[in-house]
C-alpha cells in the first residue's frame, strides 16, 4: 500500500526538478528548493524529537508506550535524511565533493569523539547526566557542519 | 591544473553566472575552477570543450610542478 503512494511522491519529486530545469533554473534555485525542503522537515524531526524528549522525561508505567514514543522521531529523521540523499543527488560536483569532505572530517572526528568519551569513562567514569548517548549524539550534526565549513571554505 | 577559463570566457563576455547555467552547474564552482582550487571532472571538462569549441588541452593544462 505504501509503494504506490512512495511512488506517486517519487514521480512528483521527479516533475518538480524537471520543470525547474525547463523553466531555465540554474542548480542555485534547484538548491534553494531542496535547502527550504530540507529545513521544514528538519523542523519537523527535531519538534518530534523534542516532544518524545518531553514524553520520556514524564513518568509512564507501560514500557511499551515507552518505547513507542522513543521510537516516534525515528521515520521523521529517516524522512529527513531521504531528503538530504535526493538534495545530494541534485548537486553538481563540487557540492557532492564538499559533501562527502564534511563526512570525510565528520566520520573520523566522531571516532575519536567516542573512542575518546570511552576511555574517560574508564578512567574517571563521567557523570552520565551529561556524557550520556542521550546528549552524546547531538556532537555528531556539529562534526559534520564543522566538516562542511572546514570543505567550503576551501573551495571558496 | 591551470586552466584558461576566465579568458575564454571574459572573450565571450560572459559572467560566472551565465557559463554555470550553460554548464549546468553552480557558480561557485566555476569561480573554485578559475582560481585553480578545483578540477573539473573529465565529464565537465569535455563540456566545457564543447561549449567553446577548443579541445580540452586547449582549456587545461598539467601543473609540471605539482606531483
Amino acid at each position: 500500500m505504501l509503494t504506490p503512494i512512495l511512488h506517486r511522491k517519487r514521480k512528483a519529486a521527479e516533475a518538480a526538478a524537471q520543470a525547474i530545469k525547463a523553466a531555465g533554473g540554474t542548480i542555485e534555485q534547484t538548491r534553494r528548493v531542496y535547502g527550504t525542503r530540507l529545513l521544514i522537515r528538519g523542523l519537523l524531526w527535531a519538534s518530534i524529537y523534542l516532544l518524545s524528549r518531553g514524553l520520556l522525561e514524564l513518568t509512564i508505567p507501560s514500557s511499551a508506550a515507552r518505547v513507542a514514543i522513543a521510537l516516534l522521531p525515528t521515520p521523521f529523521f529517516v524522512y529527513y535524511l531521504w531528503t538530504w540523499m535526493k538534495g545530494v543527488s541534485e548537486m553538481d560536483e563540487l557540492e557532492r565533493r564538499i559533501e562527502l569532505e564534511a563526512l570525510g572530517f565528520a566520520f573520523p572526528a566522531a571516532i575519536v569523539f567516542l573512542m575518546t568519551i570511552g576511555l574517560l569513562d574508564l578512567a574517571i567514569t563521567l557523570n552520565p547526566d551529561d556524557w550520556s548517548l542521550h546528549h552524546v549524539w547531538l556532537m555528531m550534526p556539529l562534526f559534520y557542519y564543522a566538516g562542511l565549513w572546514r570543505a567550503k571554505k576551501r573551495y571558496q | 591544473m591551470k586552466n584558461r577559463l576566465k579568458v575564454l570566457r571574459a572573450e565571450r563576455d560572459w559572467s560566472q553566472e551565465e557559463l554555470a547555467r550553460q554548464l549546468g552547474v553552480s557558480r561557485q564552482t566555476i569561480n573554485a575552477i578559475e582560481t585553480e582550487k578545483y578540477d573539473p571532472s573529465l565529464p565537465l571538462a569535455l563540456k566545457m570543450g564543447r561549449l567553446f569549441q577548443l579541445c580540452v588541452e586547449k582549456i587545461f593544462e598539467l601543473d609540471e610542478k605539482k606531483p
